[in-house]
């Protein structure tokens, strides 16, 4: 067998996959879309653009993911980093595994089970009660964006806090001793030396979760109460209830362009920032 | 202050401290790293600290720089106390063993990383000079944009160089500096390094395993073990009038053989071998030995000679020929086997010897040396 032989046949498996279970979904997807809804439901075929002219139908979805989407990504980041450089840069040897195993011990649990702890806390007998106990009271938690921020950024922390921790982590503890030796004191040292080289780990912590907040449809369901709506949510609503599989498609797709929209936006400024490292003097 | 007599008449002499060591000792759990160390650095010199991992010379240079804080004594910087004192608040600077350049800057930006943090700001002007000048010392000149990994590591080398003296620091500390570098350059640097001393005048510390590396670069020599300074001196010094086994054997190579002193006085002591032979050698110690000691003889002392039957008969075990000289392996029944090494000069007269061939070894009273058994 040539070596060429080889390769492809080393890519088969992956290529198969890649087929079948993406672009094949994927364009029976962008077919529905411009199909018809059949009386009894699902889909018949048709060329019409009326699913992506009903579009602004699904406006509040569609808001509530790009402002939470982004917004939980910021403030899972915001949250991560510091915990990510504790675990990194100041816990000894000894404690990091364990600490990094706390870390991840939520992900063992299933999201729904720990999403309706949630519920929970955040309802009528859990934080309000509390306040109300201190005097204040007829604070609502529950079904409220806020409800939905908390329950992504809980879900979706560990999802951050690995990449960070692990640029952070192999981050060469002697560019620190160099840095300070060079008179830079322990915050200048930070915004020069630890912040730009924690970027990679940053930028792929923030990829991550919002790729996957983007199609979240649990968290809000939960703890948005129907209140709060996701595309995520949209879409079981019109493939699973309405059974409108051709607007369903429509939503779909329009998600998947504004998510590659977004992502490819994201790239490019992660890209230019690398590249501009030449004139980032931040202080 | 034992070991360095030396230190004093220096001092005397009105060369200010530019820092100092007093009674400094770190500990690290159980681990002693540091053991009362006393230590005055010269203005202008370039003093090593010499000796085997685990010795505590890189715990010595880290506590001159400010990463470690000592458990007990005083670092001095220029006549202040500096225990309390962040690194980045003392006038000293490192070049770290692999370097640590920064490695999302450019060459430039490395260089001129310490003047940038300096309060009130420098001009961009005049961090562009100093840069440049830096760069024109270190022979980089038009290197200003490139990144760190597209350099050599000779290069790097210098680039950590550059970075550091551009700060113009009281203090250059250098921990193994030259470890990194093949055979070749790590002469052509050591050089380098020796030229740049001398060119900008910073007082320089440097931190190495390699006694030929601290022979040849250094004004004085900080020999140290287990934590403890053993002896300071000129290489010269070290080398001729070691004070101790461990400093003999640790700086050049030597041959001891032991015995009982039999007589001592005016700097001098008898020794008499294990094959009964008397020797006489200078004593270096503050005390000459009692009872058991050792006598060091460097192998280029030892003269081997066929028709002048005096001294130590050897058989010649092994030969190897180093171009300017030869180095031999002999082997005496009762002292054990001892290294000779013959200039050639000496070998026109009277070798070259064979291997199996029968010599008498003998060196010149004044090059012996008597020290404690261990």
């Amino acid at each position: 067998m040539t070596q060429r032989a080889r390769n492809w046949l080393l890519l088969t498996p992956a290529t198969a996959w890649f087929l079948v279970m993406l672009v094949l979904p994927v364009s029976v997807v962008l077919i529905f879309s411009f199909g018809e809804r059949g009386d009894g439901g699902g889909y018949v075929p048709a060329f019409t653009l009326e699913q992506y002219a009903n579009l602004p139908a699904r406006w509040a979805a569609f808001k509530n993911t790009m402002v939470l989407a982004p917004l939980g990504t910021v403030a899972a980041m915001l949250i991560a980093y510091p915990l990510a450089y504790f675990l990194a840069v100041r816990t000894s040897q000894k404690w990091k595994t364990m600490l990094l195993v706390l870390v991840i011990v939520p992900f063992w649990t299933s999201i729904l089970i720990r999403s309706y702890a949630w519920i929970f806390i955040l309802g009528g007998r859990g934080i309000p009660a509390l306040l109300e106990m201190i005097g204040i009271e007829g604070v609502r938690l529950i079904y409220t964006p806020f409800a939905v921020t908390i329950g992504i950024i809980y879900g979706y922390l560990p999802l951050m806090v690995f990449p960070i921790f692990v640029s952070l982590d192999r981050l060469d503890k002697r560019l620190l001793e160099a840095s300070s030796d060079l008179g830079a004191r322990p915050w200048a040292t930070f915004l020069q030396v630890t912040l730009p080289l924690s970027i990679p780990g940053v930028a792929t912590g923030c990829l991550l979760v919002f790729i996957l907040l983007m199609g979240e449809f649990l968290i809000p369901a939960l703890l948005g109460g129907g209140k709060v709506f996701f595309v995520g949510n949209a879409l079981v609503d019109l493939f699973l209830q309405s059974r409108n599989w051709a607007y369903g498609s429509a939503v779909a797709v329009t998600l998947i362009v504004v998510m590659l929209v977004s992502v490819t936006i994201y790239m490019r400024l992660i890209a230019r920032l690398n590249t501009q490292r030449e004139d980032v003097s931040l202080m | 202050m034992k070991d360095n007599g030396y230190l004093d008449d220096r001092s005397r002499a009105g060369l200010h401290p530019i820092a100092e060591l007093r009674g400094v000792s770190k500990r690290f759990g159980d681990v002693l790293a540091a053991d009362n160390l006393d230590l005055s650095i010269s203005s202008g010199e370039f003093l090593s600290f010499l000796g085997p991992s685990g010795c505590g010379k890189t715990t010595a240079l880290r506590m001159l720089a400010g990463f470690e804080t000592p458990t007990s004594g005083e670092v001095l910087i220029d006549d202040q106390v500096v225990n309390d004192l962040e690194a980045h608040r003392r006038p000293v600077n490192m070049v770290f063993q692999s370097y640590a350049l920064f490695p999302h800057l450019t060459v430039e930006q490395n260089i001129g990383y310490g003047l940038r943090q300096q309060r009130p700001r420098l001009g961009k002007d005049t961090i562009r000079e100093k840069v440049g000048q830096a760069l024109d010392v270190v022979r980089l000149s038009g290197f200003e944009k490139r990144r760190i990994w597209e350099m050599s590591g000779g290069q790097q080398q210098r680039v950590a160089l550059a970075r550091a003296i551009v700060n113009q620091p009281k203090l250059l500390l250098l921990d193994e500096p030259l470890a990194a570098l093949d055979r070749k350059l790590r002469k052509e640097m050591q050089i380098e390094l020796q030229d740049l001393q001398r060119q900008i005048g910073i007082t320089f510390v440097l931190v190495t395993h390699d006694q030929e590396e601290a022979l040849s670069l250094s004004d004085r020599v900080c020999v140290m073990g287990e934590g403890r300074i053993i002896q300071i001196g000129t290489p010269q010094e070290l080398y001729d009038s070691p004070r101790s086994r461990y400093v003999a054997d640790f700086v050049g190579t030597s041959n001891f053989f032991e015995g009982r002193v039999t007589a001592s006085g005016a700097g001098r002591a008898t020794v008499v071998l294990k094959n009964g032979m008397p020797v006489e050698g200078r004593v270096t110690a503050e005390a000459a030995p009692a009872g058991e000691a050792c006598v060091s003889v460097r192998p280029e002392q030892i003269r081997l000679s066929r028709s002048d039957r005096t001294g130590i008969e050897v058989v010649v075990h092994n030969r190897i020929f180093l171009g300017e000289h030869t180095e031999y392996l002999v082997r005496n029944g009762t002292l054990g086997d001892f290294l000779v090494l013959s200039p050639r000069q000496s070998e026109l007269n009277d070798g070259p010897f064979n291997t199996g061939e029968t010599a008498w070894a003998s060196w010149e009273a004044g090059s012996a040396v008597v020290l404690e058994k261990s």
